[in-house]
C-alpha cells in the first residue's frame, strides 16, 4: 500500500478512535449504543499494535528473524517445536484468556461503564500487551526459561524466592475466588448445578472415548461433548421442573463448596487423561465459539447501555465490593487490562513454541490485545442490563437486604429503580428461583449475555437456555482453572517438597501425589470456605485480594524487564516497562493499604475484626479477617523486597558502579529456509 | 481455502491430534489405543506447564 493511503487510513482510524473515546467519556444522562465501546476499542488496539507495539519490536527488543529460537535450536518434537504462529497465537489465547475478563469488568460496572472501559483500553495498550510481549521475548532469548527462574538470574536470589512465593500465593487465592464464583453462580440453582454436575461424566466418557475407541480423534470428541453438554443444559430445565429430582441438585452454598473441594482434589489425582485432559478440551471447544458468537451478537444486536458512565459508587461505597474508584477499579480489573498471571504463560508453555523472533509480536501483544476484547464485550454484558437489575444481582444479602422487597427498596434508595416483582419475572424468565444476591459477577454476566443473544435468536422463549448456556461456559471456565491450577500447584509443591525429602518429589509416588495435593487442595478450600462463611458475600474480601496478588505478579514481571532493558540500553527504553510498573506499584500498594489499614470495616480487613471482635461475632470470621490482613501484608513485604532489589540494581548500572550482564543464551543463525523466515 | 487450511491446523494443534500424529512418525507407532496411552503419558509431563489463565 502506497505511505500517502497508509496515512490517510490511519488518520481515519485514529480520528474515529477519538470520536468513538470522546463520545463513551462525554455523555451524562443519556444512553449509547455499545457499538460506540466497540469502535473505541478496536481503534484504540489497531493504533497500540501498529505503533506501539512496532516501537517496541524495533527499537526496544529488536527482534531479530535471523536469530535462531529456542524452538529451532532444542527441537524435540514435544516442548520445543517450531510452530506456525497462528497456532501459537490460538494456543497462548486459549491459555490466557479464562474467566477474569469476563468477570472483572462485570464487578468493575459498580463504578458506571467509563472507569472499567478506560482501564481496559490504556491499561492493555501500554501495560497488558507490553508485558506479555516482553517477558516472550526475554524468556525466547533464555531457552524459554520460566519468570521464577529468570527473576532469579537478572535480579538475584531474592528476586527468584518472592517471584516463587508470590506464584504459588495467586494460585491459592485464584483458585478459591474461582471456586467461589461458581458457589454463587450455582447455589439454590437445580438447573446450573445439574448442567455442570453432568460435565464430569461428559469429561470421563470423552476420556475413555479417546482413549478407548477413536484415539487421537480430540475435535470428534469434543465435538460429541460438546452436543452432550448441550444435551444436560436442555435435561436441566426438565430436572428444575421435576420436584423429586429438583431436591438433590438444589444445593446451599456450603455444600456446593465441600463437593467442588472433593473435586478440585479428585482432578488433581486422578490420571490426567480421564478427567483433565478431556475437560481442557471441550473448555477450549466451548470457549473459542462462544466469543465469537458474542462478539457476532454485541455487533449484530448493537445493544444500547443503560448502566451511566459513572455511578455514585466512584465513592467507595459500593455494594459490590467496597473502596473507590482508585485504586479499586485497577485492581478489580486485571486480566483484561494487565495480569501478571500471563507472564507465567509467556515464560511456560509459549516461549518454546515461536518458530521466529519476529512472530512474538503478533502472539505477545496481540493474544493479549484479543483478550481485552473479550473483557470490553463483558463491560458490554453487564452494562446492558438496567442498574436496577445489575445492583440486585450482585449485592450481598448482608448490604441489601435478605428478603426480595426490602433489597428492592433499598436498591432503588440509592437511585437505581427495581422492583421484586420485576425480578421474581427476570429469574422466572432464565429458570431460577431468585436472582437477588447472586453475587460473583458470573450469573450477572450471564443475564447480560442472555439478554443480548435471545434478542436475536429465539426471543424471550429461549433466555432461560441462553442464561444456563452462558453460566455452563463461565463455570467450564473456572472448572478448567481448578484442575490445571491445583495440579500446577502440586507439581510445584512436589518441586520444593523434593529437595527436602527425594520421594516427595516424585510426580508418580502416590503418597506424595494424595498428600501434596491435599495440601493445595486445602489452601484454597480455607479461602474458598471463608468466603462462603462471609457475611458480605465473600468476593468483597477475596477479589481484591486476588487482584491484589495477580498484580504484584505483574510487579514481579515487570521488575525482570525493566531489569533487562536497563542492562541492555541503560535508561534509553526503560519508560517502556517502567511506567506501567510505576502505576501498578502505586495501585496495589494503594490497595493493599486500604484493604489492611482502612478505618472502613467493608474495606479494612483489620477494622472488621475489630468491629466483629467488639460486637461479639464469631471467633473463625475475627481470626479469617487478620489472617487476610497478613496475606496482604506478606505479598506487599515480599514484593517491596524485590523492587528494592531491582532499584538497587539499576542505579548500580546506571552510575556505572554495577556491569550490565544480562543471561542472554549465544546468538545462533537460523537454519530455517528463507521461505520460512 | 488457504484460509480453513490454516484454521484447520490450528485446531489441530490445539486440540492435540497434530501432536498425537507426530508422536506416532517419531515412535514408529500405529495409531491405536496402546500408541494414544503412551503419548497421554509422554503428554503427562508437559502438561506441569500447562497453565491456564484466569
Amino acid at each position: 500500500m502506497k505511505s500517502g493511503v497508509r496515512f490517510i487510513l490511519w488518520t481515519a482510524v485514529a480520528l474515529l478512535g477519538a470520536l468513538a473515546l470522546a463520545t463513551i467519556a462525554l455523555h451524562r444522562g443519556e444512553q449509547i449504543n455499545a457499538l460506540w465501546l466497540v469502535a473505541a476499542a478496536v481503534c484504540t488496539y489497531a493504533l497500540g499494535y501498529r505503533f506501539y507495539s512496532g516501537f517496541i519490536a524495533a527499537k526496544v527488543l529488536a527482534l531479530d528473524p535471523q536469530r535462531a529460537t529456542p524452538a529451532e535450536r532444542l527441537d524435540n518434537g514435544r516442548d520445543f517445536l517450531p510452530t506456525n504462529k497462528w497456532v501459537v497465537f490460538g494456543h497462548h489465547f486459549a491459555a490466557i484468556a479464562g474467566p477474569g475478563p469476563l468477570v472483572g469488568p462485570v464487578l468493575a460496572a459498580q463504578f458506571g461503564y467509563l472507569p472499567g472501559t478506560l482501564w481496559i483500553l490504556v491499561g492493555a495498550v501500554f501495560g497488558g500487551c507490553v508485558q506479555d510481549f516482553v517477558i516472550l521475548l526475554f524468556s525466547v532469548r533464555r531457552d524459554g526459561k520460566s519468570l521464577t527462574e529468570m527473576a532469579k538470574a537478572e535480579i538475584g536470589r531474592v528476586g527468584g524466592i518472592v517471584a516463587y512465593a508470590s506464584v504459588i500465593s495467586i494460585l491459592v487465592i485464584l483458585l478459591a475466588v474461582c471456586a467461589l464464583i461458581v458457589v454463587n453462580a450455582l447455589k439454590q440453582s437445580p438447573w446450573g448445578t445439574f448442567t455442570i454436575a453432568m460435565t464430569i461424566p461428559i469429561a470421563f466418557l470423552m476420556g475413555v472415548y479417546l482413549r478407548r475407541m477413536r484415539p487421537g480423534r480430540v475435535l470428534e470428541t469434543s465435538a460429541i461433548g460438546f452436543v452432550l453438554v448441550l444435551a444436560a443444559i436442555w435435561g436441566g430445565q426438565w430436572v428444575s421442573q421435576t420436584q423429586a429430582i429438583a431436591k438433590y441438585f438444589t444445593m446451599a452454598a456450603p455444600a456446593l463448596a465441600i463437593a467442588l473441594i472433593v473435586y478440585g482434589f479428585a482432578a488433581s489425582a486422578l490420571p490426567v487423561w480421564l478427567l483433565l485432559a478431556p475437560r481442557d478440551y471441550l473448555s477450549t471447544f466451548v470457549k473459542l465459539g462462544t466469543i465469537g458468537l458474542l462478539a457476532l451478537g454485541i455487533v449484530v444486536m448493537h445493544p444500547a447501555l443503560h448502566m451511566p458512565a459513572l455511578t455514585k459508587f466512584i465513592d467507595g461505597t459500593g455494594p459490590v465490593f467496597a473502596g473507590k474508584v482508585f485504586p479499586f477499579a485497577f485492581i478489580t480489573v486485571a486480566c483484561g487490562a494487565i495480569s501478571g498471571f500471563h507472564s507465567l504463560i509467556s515464560s511456560g508453555t509459549t516461549p518454546k513454541l515461536i518458530r521466529r523472533e519476529t512472530e512474538i509480536r503478533l502472539v505477545g501483544y496481540g493474544a493479549m490485545v484479543a483478550e481485552s476484547m473479550v473483557a470490553i464485550m463483558a463491560t458490554v454484558a453487564a452494562c446492558v442490563l438496567e442498574p436496577g437489575t445489575y445492583f440486585a444481582i450482585n449485592s450481598p444479602a448482608g448490604i441489601a437486604g435478605q428478603l426480595p422487597e426490602k433489597a428492592a427498596s433499598t436498591i432503588s434508595a440509592w437511585g437505581f429503580p427495581v422492583t421484586a416483582a420485576g425480578m421474581q419475572a427476570l429469574a422466572q424468565s432464565v429458570g431460577e428461583q431468585t436472582l437477588f444476591n447472586r453475587t460473583g459477577g458470573a450469573p450477572a454476566f450471564a443475564v447480560g449475555m442472555a439478554h443480548i443473544f435471545s434478542s436475536s435468536l429465539g426471543g424471550q422463549a429461549v433466555m432461560a437456555l441462553w442464561y444456563h448456556f452462558a453460566l455452563m461456559f463461565e463455570a467450564l471456565f473456572i472448572l478448567t482453572v481448578l484442575d490445571a491450577g491445583t495440579r500446577v500447584g502440586r507439581f510445584m509443591v512436589q518441586d520444593t517438597l523434593g529437595h527436602a525429602w527425594k520421594p516427595l518429589g516424585r510426580t508418580s509416588w502416590y503418597p506424595s501425589v494424595l498428600a501434596t495435593s491435599g495440601l493445595i487442595v486445602f489452601a484454597w478450600g480455607y479461602f474458598l470456605w471463608q468466603g462462603v462463611r462471609d457475611p458480605l458475600g465473600g468476593i468483597n474480601s477475596l477479589w481484591p485480594l486476588f487482584g491484589i496478588a495477580n498484580q504484584l505478579l505483574a510487579t514481579v514481571a515487570l521488575c525482570v524487564a525493566t531489569s533487562i532493558i536497563v542492562k541492555t540500553h541503560r535508561a534509553k527504553y526503560m519508560l517502556v516497562t517502567l511506567a506501567p510498573l510505576a502505576w501498578l506499584v502505586a495501585v496495589t500498594f494503594a490497595a493493599s493499604w486500604h484493604k489492611i489499614f482502612d478505618p472502613d470495616p467493608r474495606i479494612g480487613f483489620l477494622a472488621q475484626a475489630r468491629k466483629l471482635a467488639l460486637s461479639g461475632g464469631s471467633s473463625r470470621l475475627i481470626f479469617n479477617n487478620r489472617l487476610d490482613a497478613v496475606v496482604t501484608g506478606a505479598l506487599i513485604v515480599m514484593v517491596g523486597l524485590i523492587l528494592l532489589e531491582s532499584l538497587r540494581q539499576w542505579f548500580g548500572i546506571l552510575s556505572g558502579k554495577k556491569a550490565a550482564q544480562t543471561k542472554e543464551s549465544p546468538f545462533v543463525l537460523t537454519r530455517l529456509a528463507k521461505e520460512q523466515v | 481455502m488457504k484460509f480453513l487450511r490454516l484454521i484447520r491446523a490450528v485446531l489441530r494443534e490445539l486440540f492435540d491430534e497434530a501432536a498425537y500424529e507426530r508422536f506416532c512418525i517419531r515412535s514408529g507407532f500405529g495409531v491405536g489405543p496402546e500408541s494414544y496411552a503412551k503419548f497421554i503419558n509422554e503428554n503427562a509431563s508437559s502438561t506441569r506447564s500447562k497453565l491456564r489463565c484466569c
